[in-house]
């Protein structure tokens, strides 16, 4: 932690960090939840956290939407660290199955956006160095071209073909198989 | 302030070089969606090369996220998008996962005839032969003939994770070919899983220093030949080991010291674990193998198949590993617990499972768990699965009306119980409601008559998969057990203890009509 405060009144403090969305509104967060982002994480190992962390790239609608995921997932975290590890080889406990089924469809109804909000919180997560976040967002894009013809993709996402056409057949030849 | 803290971050960040998972974003991209500060553009990658943006592709993502989730792709999705753009082109020959079985790559409906071996071939020599991190060779039903040549070609120093099954057809055993793990090679692997397979590692192959976890299912490897190559394995901390019928005696050497846990199953030779090992907290193993730990006193977790395994725990264990936190017992021929003095203070999850059989015998009372419970004061979730093919046990419902009841115990810890299988045995019936009335503080008691998996109960999902099949006489014993319920349970239950009784499904199980899924 970044100042070991003396008092009860400066630790409690010190536990609690400012972020700052590139429309200057003001996050409190603690640092269990802040720190789900490396990026942040590492500022706070260097002590550069006071006056509160500013992230010109994330607005505040987006950095909201990252805050929830990380105060959700935060949880999840700290009950991992409190398990011992070997626990993942006892039988299956009721317990974290009915959290992780919790969690699964937090992250479900989290998903429930729109396309340009999904590629705003792939952006957020992807700066801030939000491994989950990052997987969970970019496994929905992922899914979203399940069994879509490559003419398909391309209109979905604005892709241009760069390729020549026979540049293109040829790959096709390649990956025939995929398309059987 | 602030600012100048997140520039000396980032440049500290390239000091670092922290060889992360993180998807660097690279400065243009950044640049199109940033608000208007300009200081990020200061964040430019380590390596020297530009950025290389799919702008004119694909306008929001910058080129490596699109390659991240390229890679999150399935096999058959992430080939087709190989041909959107020169970009994903890119992105598929450096793919840095494949994992090629006849699964991944066939279509649902393929056409007979396919030559899986052939594609394989094609993707793995188109493959850039960098950034291969993970390669998943499940080989069934595919030749083995150029298994060595792949992975010659995919195996580099990059690999983090091989797992290898090739296709047995039990006459001759593939060699794994330890070579392609020499010079170098294996030097980021973390996680090696073969099967199927003989495993012979001379000095060739290793030292694996990153090597955290080694996974061996039917393969052919001696105790002695297992022990050299752990003992060249010093970052090791997991072994798992499934019928591996030439070993005897498997040794873990004392320079593991990361080493935790270790599942040996299905071994029928081994006899003897010894484990010199300091660090072993969490093992798994079956048959009436013995232990030789160096340090019983760490052991947290055991998980154990074996005739009797309630008895020989609840009499031999306290004394042994009195630590344990968390057991799974899984048990043929049982015989009733013992109550005894001795204690495991510290076990918070016990699970139970009653295999059927034959062997299991109807006299067990499952009434005697309770040594277990009085055993373990700190027990928090107890797991019973009751598998009876048919339920010889004396009913709820035969000749004797009086249910015992034993001395009262406060189990203060205990909040979440689960039975499946849950059938009107009295003795069953019994220790359910010794729980009911003795822990004080149960959140959760959910009783399942049947076993295995359910559907969710819409009729859609059911032509997918739909329940387990079940025999006639286990739905009947079924509505027998509900009905126990009903009549002895479900009003002794406080109305702070969550109950949910899992009944025969209504789509699934229809007595006395025939249940195809």
């Amino acid at each position: 932690m970044a100042s070991a405060g003396s008092g009860d009144e400066k630790a409690a403090a010190a536990a609690m960090i400012t972020l700052i969305s590139s429309d200057n509104e003001k996050f409190e967060v603690t640092e269990a939840t802040a720190t789900l982002s490396q990026t942040i994480r590492h500022m706070i190992e260097d002590g550069c956290t006071d006056g509160g962390v500013p992230l010109p790239n994330v607005t505040s609608k987006i950095l909201a939407r990252v805050i929830e995921y990380c105060k959700k997932h935060a949880t999840a975290a700290a009950g991992e660290e409190g398990s011992s590890s070997s626990f993942s080889d006892a039988a299956f406990l009721e317990v974290d199955r009915a959290f992780l089924e919790e969690l699964e469809e937090f992250d479900d109804a989290f998903l429930e956006v729109d396309r340009a909000t999904l590629f705003d919180l792939i952006l957020a997560a992807n700066y801030l160095d939000i491994k989950g976040l990052l997987n969970l967002t970019c496994q929905k894009v992922a899914d979203s071209v399940k069994g879509k013809t490559p003419e398909q993709i391309r209109e979905m996402y604005n892709i241009v073909n760069d390729l020549t056409p026979e540049e293109e057949a040829e790959i096709r030849r390649e990956t025939q198989w995929a398309f059987e | 302030m602030g600012l100048l803290a997140l520039q000396r971050l980032m440049s500290l960040r390239r000091d670092r070089q922290r060889p992360r998972r993180q998807i660097r974003a690279r400065n243009e991209s950044i640049a199109s969606v940033n608000t208007g500060k300009g200081s990020l553009c200061q964040y430019v990658d380590d390596d020297s090369r530009p950025g290389k943006i799919m702008t004119c592709t694909s306008p929001d993502l910058p080129e490596d996220v699109w390659r991240h989730i390229h890679s999150l792709m399935p096999l058959r999705d992430a080939a087709r998008a190989a041909c959107l753009s020169r970009a994903f082109l890119r992105s598929w020959r450096c793919r840095p996962n494949l994992t090629l079985s006849r699964d991944a790559i066939l279509s649902e409906e393929y056409e007979p005839g396919v030559n899986v071996s052939h594609i394989i071939d094609r993707i793995l020599r188109n493959h850039s032969g960098t950034g291969l991190k993970i390669l998943k060779l499940q080989l069934y039903l595919i030749t083995n003939h150029c298994l060595d040549s792949w992975l010659q070609v995919a195996v580099t120093p990059m690999i983090e994770e091989l797992a290898v099954v090739p296709y047995s057809n039990f006459k001759k055993k593939y060699q794994f070919p330890c070579s392609v793990l020499s010079n170098g090679n294996g030097n980021s692997i973390r996680h090696l899983e073969l099967g199927f397979c003989a495993f012979h590692p001379t000095a060739e192959c290793g030292p694996l220093r990153n090597l955290t976890s080694l996974s061996l299912r039917f393969v052919h490897v001696t105790g002695d030949e297992l022990e050299c190559f752990l003992s060249n394995s010093l970052a090791l901390e997991r072994l798992d080991l499934s019928n591996c019928s030439k070993i005897i005696c498997l040794k873990i050497p004392c320079v593991l010291q990361k080493f935790s846990c270790l599942g040996v199953i299905g071994c029928w030779r081994l006899r003897v674990i010894e484990c010199k090992a300091p660090n072993l907290s969490s093992l798994r193993f079956d048959e009436n193998v013995k232990l030789s730990l160096r340090e019983p006193l760490k052991m947290k977790s055991i998980n154990m198949i074996r005739s009797e395994a309630v008895c020989y725990a609840r009499t031999d264990l306290p004394s042994i590993m009195p630590n344990l936190e968390s057991l799974g017992l899984c048990s043929s021929n049982e015989v009733n617990t013992p109550m005894l003095p001795s204690n495991l203070l510290y076990l918070k999850h016990l699970t139970i499972m009653f295999a059927s059989g034959d062997s299991f015998s109807p006299s067990y009372d499952y009434l005697s768990l309770v040594s277990f419970l009085d055993a373990a004061p700190s027990l928090e979730t107890l797991i019973l699965d009751v598998c009876e093919q048919r339920m010889e046990h004396e009913s709820v419902f035969g000749g004797c009306l009086d249910l015992r009841q034993i001395p009262e115990h406060r189990h203060c810890c205990l909040r979440n119980v689960k039975m499946t299988g849950f059938n009107s045995a009295k003795s069953l019936v019994e220790l359910t409601c010794y729980v009911v009335k003795n822990a004080v503080s149960l959140e959760c008691l959910t009783l399942d008559t049947l076993h295995g998996l359910r559907c969710s109960g819409e009729e859609d999902s059911r032509r997918r998969m739909g329940c387990c099949p079940k025999s006639n006489s286990i739905l009947r014993e079924a509505t027998r057990a509900v009905a126990a319920i009903r009549m002895y349970i479900e009003d002794k239950v406080p109305s702070t203890v969550k109950l949910t009784v899992l009944e025969p499904c209504t789509l699934c199980h229809k007595l006395p009509l025939c249940h195809n899924v």
